[in-house]
């Protein structure tokens, strides 16, 4: 699979890295992600669950799909910028990825452009919007 | 000794609260209410509503989606009434103590609503059933 | 004089019923192969019960929750008075076992009404499931009084039917007013109106304190006057004369150790299956046995 995307996208992936024969990294820029993300998906792919974190150069989003014929845990990473990070939301044709961008949405704050329904998932009602709990300079809330 | 003193600690009935915890402390509270520890006994009996109840068996740290619900469920028990704290997570939140989500541990959110609120304590991860028993024995009798 | 009567009734009912209650938690422990609770465990109960702040909802209609539970317990003291004070003076009216009948359906009815009063969705749940259960098990029961007073030549007084012996009609009779017995005490496999896994308490669940307290006690009455109302129109009766009195007895506690197995030995059937066994095959054998009662059989 790794060798299919190479040939199909060439210089947009910039950075892959294979650990060992069944963990794989592949580091692109958030613009590719949709096309990559569908190309591994029509191919059958799963979408296993989205991750993310908060580092110094900005939120690094993480996609792991499973690629079931070769026993192969593929993850697409991106980095998305603050102050205002958002990215294009693979929820409407994607199902998969729907509560998973609406989790992140809740604790970093990236923001999924046409994400059919943006509700808050996982934090109580009467959390203050506006702040993210897993972000680097979160301390916690004033009591 | 008052008749209904007598009675409470002669007649406890058990209604049990489960503030989102892992579910081992559940399990383990299950496992007393089976025949083979046979706490009837003592007469303690599971009731399907916090009003019957005389004891509340809680377990799990409380979190914010859980906390105004069991303020609720607090002020729905007839008084008087023992508010047990079973299994670590009650007692102290042990590792979510620093979490977002949490909001403190049991007998502190407790003694905000009723200062006069009877909490016991039954420590242990899950406790085993005869901690449990041996637990609410012991806070019945130092009624 | 009277009013002296009313009460010693009253009063041996009461500690009857908390002595069958006992009974009942006590066979159960024993089917379940552990040790039951101890002898005063009902006495703990109901003065537990007593001394507990009874909680009001904000939207119940207060004065249908907190009457209901005294209507029950009335209706249980004077179907008490009736059957007890008949049998032990021997003195009745005609047609007092239609009071009689009368009298004991108002249990379920003052627990509906109390449910309804509630308030809350799961009352009511359970208050629609103890009316479907009403109209299923009242039909089958009075099918087998009639029977009853057929079989004792139309005389509707508690004396004569207690004199009867026993009959085929009145052993039918008798299995079917059995199993119209175990849902009339909202015992397991007829307690879906309060199912606790279930419903949260169901029509008792908002109840607390002294009226829950009510309820308990009118129960154990129900549970000590309903036997003694099965034995005295199909299984011959209570004579306390000499011997008898241990026949009685052991008849008595036989009824009472069937329901108490039933109770154990059963799972909880659903509302729609409850309508369709009563109104299906438990009238169907009421039917066989007023028609064998109009043969004298």
């Amino acid at each position: 699979m790794l060798d299919q995307l190479q040939k199909q996208f060439g210089a947009k992936l910039l950075h892959v890295w294979q650990p060992n024969g069944r963990r794989a990294y592949v580091k692109l820029s958030d613009e590719d992600l949709a096309a990559v993300a569908r190309y591994l998906v029509d191919r059958g792919a799963r979408l296993a669950i989205i991750t993310g974190i908060d580092t110094r150069n900005g939120i690094e989003l993480l996609y792991h799909f499973f690629v079931t014929g070769e026993h192969l845990m593929l993850t697409l990473k991106t980095l998305v910028r603050k102050p205002k990070p958002q990215t294009v939301s693979l929820a409407p044709w994607l199902p998969a990825a729907n509560w998973g961008e609406r989790e992140i949405t809740d604790l970093l704050g990236v923001t999924f452009t046409d994400h059919p329904d943006p509700r808050r998932l996982l934090l109580a009602d009467s959390w203050p919007e506006g702040v993210y709990p897993l972000r680097r300079d979160f301390k916690g809330l004033p009591q | 000794m008052k008749p209904s003193l007598w009675g409470l600690k002669k007649s406890p009935w058990v209604y049990h609260v489960a503030l989102s915890p892992c579910n081992n402390c559940d399990i383990e509270i299950l496992d007393v209410l089976t025949p083979r520890f046979d706490v009837e006994r003592f007469g303690i009996k599971l009731v399907g509503s916090p009003r019957h109840a005389d004891a509340l068996l809680v377990t799990g740290s409380i979190n914010r989606h859980v906390l105004p619900r069991f303020i609720e469920l607090y002020k729905q028990t007839a008084k008087p009434c023992v508010v047990f704290a079973i299994g670590s997570c009650a007692l102290s939140s042990t590792m979510f103590r620093d979490s977002y989500n949490i909001v403190g541990p049991l007998d502190e959110v407790l003694k905000k609503i009723d200062p006069n609120a009877i909490v016991a304590y039954v420590p242990g991860c899950p406790p085993k059933p005869e901690a449990i028993i041996a637990g609410v024995v012991k806070a019945l009798k130092a009624l | 004089m009277e009013i002296g009567y009313f009460f010693l009734a009253v009063a041996v009912v009461l500690v009857l019923g908390l002595a069958t209650s006992w009974i009942d938690r006590k066979v159960t422990a024993l089917v379940q192969a552990r040790v039951g609770p101890p002898w005063y465990q009902p006495v703990a109960d109901i003065a537990k019960l007593l001394g507990k702040e009874m909680l009001v909802p904000e939207n119940s209609r207060a004065m249908g929750f907190t009457v209901a539970p005294v209507i029950g317990f009335g209706a249980a003291c004077v179907a008490a008075a009736i059957l007890f004070g008949t049998l032990i003076t021997g003195r009745g009216f005609v047609g007092d076992i239609i009071v009689l009948i009368y009298l004991l359906t108002i249990p379920s009815i003052a627990l509906i009404i109390g449910a309804c009063a509630s308030g809350s969705p799961v009352s009511v749940l359970g208050a629609s499931r103890e009316i479907k259960m009403l109209l299923a098990y009242e039909l089958p029961l009075l099918i087998v009084v009639v029977a009853a007073v057929m079989r004792a030549g139309g005389d509707f007084r508690i004396t004569i039917l207690a004199q009867q012996a026993v009959s085929v009609s009145g052993i039918v009779g008798g299995v079917v007013a059995l199993i119209c017995i175990q849902a009339k005490l909202g015992l397991v496999p007829f307690d879906c109106p309060e199912a606790e896994q279930e419903l949260m308490g169901g029509v008792l669940a908002e109840y607390s304190g002294p009226a829950l307290a009510l309820f308990k006690i009118t129960k154990a009455m129900l549970l000590a006057i309903l036997p003694v109302f099965l034995c005295v129109l199909f299984l011959g009766g209570f004579h306390l004369a000499g011997w008898s009195i241990l026949w009685s007895v052991l008849k008595y506690v036989g009824v009472l150790v069937l329901v108490v197995l039933i109770r154990n030995t059963n799972p909880r059937l659903r509302i729609d299956q409850i309508t369709r066994l009563f109104w299906g095959p438990v009238a169907l054998l009421a039917a066989a046995a007023l028609v064998l009662a109009a043969f004298s059989l």
